[in-house]
């Protein structure tokens, strides 16, 4: 095809991202918080380990792991965190309130999986 | 009295009324005039630290919220990012701290705690209360937030989404209450003295006119 | 097994969803040490000498005991002087002494009167 056809408005630039710099979930992805047991620090709370919820929001910028901070470490690889809804029917069996009432908690991207 | 605090003046009486400095206060002046003496912080560093903390009132909070009520324009750029909005205010925050302002609504109803620690937005409010940093309501409030609502006299109806923000990385969050019936006419200033910080943490609502201000 | 896993998996700083009775509406004013106490906290974030993270780390190493017997800033100067220890920034022996002078200044100040 010849090039006019393909005419863009702007350039494109080819970038190769390097590890991490993608999100790799969006919002409304449906996810699940990841079930292990760090010894010693951890900023992700004991209670919504295994739940299921859903992206709300990917937060910007970057950052660096809050977990691997706590130990003097401010450089490093740098991922996103995310704004997650879970509902408090999926944290608490006998949850009495509304079913719409939920949980906005951020959580890394190393502690969600798809689901 | 320890020779290296300042105190802004407070009339004191002699020393010996003084009770004894306990085991930590003796700790926390030790380790900071240790600290300044191996020039590791500087000599005024922590005074003037002192004076950034006790400018950090609700009333600040309350002021931008006053903003957004009456400022539509305002409270999107504040709902789209808190930080930026509030800098426009000249209120700055620290580091890489972001601010995330929720808006309650006649659907949506948001409540703020950190179950891990004491995570607050102490740039906007200053120090927190006693109770948010202590275990019934960080215990209670992912768990029955409408018990521990109406433990403090607000009563959420059940169709309305109850939202409870768990503070754990860098967001810190602040509540955008609703603006209360029959303020129609009221200042700026008005509408902020309405608002407290409890209204903004999301356990109450923001506080309605008094009769005794409606007839002015 | 004698299962103790639980100590070690959950924090002793971690609350949510533990049972837990009313509200007590408590509020105390600082005092001018606990002030001075969260400015030094600021300050040392400031200077990346002790980061908020390595600050909660800290006090969760102190153990369920100490969490729940210290108040909140007693907490945060223990894990403070750990910290730094560590980092070799204080020496435990230079910060008993100096906090053997400050005790000895409220005594002696006394005996002056």
């Amino acid at each position: 095809m010849p090039q006019t056809a393909r005419r863009k408005t702007k350039p494109s630039i080819h970038v190769v991202h390097a590890i991490g710099e993608e999100p790799i979930f969006k919002a409304g992805d449906s996810v699940r918080i990841s079930v292990r047991y760090p010894v010693g620090h951890y900023r992700v709370p004991t209670y919504i380990r295994g739940k299921r919820g859903r992206v709300e929001a990917v937060i910007e910028p970057r950052a660096v792991n809050n977990e691997e901070e706590g130990f003097g470490r401010n450089a490093g690889l740098k991922r996103h965190y995310y704004r997650i809804a879970i509902p408090l029917t999926e944290l608490w069996p006998k949850y009495s309130g509304s079913p719409y009432d939920g949980l906005r908690i951020e959580v890394f991207e190393t502690w969600l999986e798809r689901n | 009295m320890q020779p290296h605090d300042d105190d802004h003046g407070h009339a004191k009486t002699t020393v010996q009324d003084d009770p004894p400095p306990s085991y930590y206060e003796v700790m926390e002046t030790s380790v900071r005039e240790l600290l300044v003496e191996k020039e590791v912080i500087g000599a005024d560093e922590i005074r003037h630290m002192l004076e950034v903390m006790d400018s950090r009132t609700p009333a600040l909070g309350a002021k931008i919220v006053a903003r957004a009520w009456v400022d539509p324009e305002f409270k999107a750029r504040l709902l789209a990012n808190g930080r930026t909005a509030c800098e426009e205010l000249g209120i700055d925050f620290f580091e890489d701290t972001q601010f995330l302002v929720l808006e309650n609504t006649e659907k949506v109803h948001n409540l703020l705690v950190c179950t891990l620690c004491s995570c607050y937005p102490r740039e906007i409010l200053g120090l927190p209360p006693d109770w948010y940093k202590q275990k019934p309501y960080r215990a209670r409030a992912v768990k029955e937030p409408r018990a521990l609502l109406a433990e403090f006299g607000t009563v959420i109806p059940d169709d309305v989404e109850i939202r409870v923000n768990d503070s754990t990385a860098m967001l810190r969050y602040m509540v955008l209450p609703q603006r209360p019936e029959g303020t129609e006419n009221f200042t700026e200033e008005q509408l902020a003295s309405l608002v407290t910080r409890d209204a903004m943490i999301g356990i109450v609502r923001a506080n309605t006119p008094n009769r005794k201000e409606q007839s002015r | 097994m004698n299962g103790t896993e639980n100590l070690v998996k959950r924090l002793p700083t971690e609350m949510g969803g533990l049972d837990a009775g009313p509200v007590q509406r408590v509020e105390h004013e600082y005092a001018p040490w606990e002030k001075r106490c969260h400015a030094l906290a600021n300050v040392l974030d400031i200077h990346k000498i002790i980061n908020t993270e390595e600050k909660r780390r800290g006090i969760e190493a102190l153990g369920a005991e100490m969490v729940e017997k210290l108040t909140y800033y007693e907490r945060w100067i223990v894990a403070f002087a750990n910290i730094l220890f560590q980092k070799e920034i204080l020496t435990p022996e230079e910060l008993a002494k100096k906090m053997e002078e400050v005790a000895a200044r409220h005594q002696g100040a006394q005996h002056n009167e």
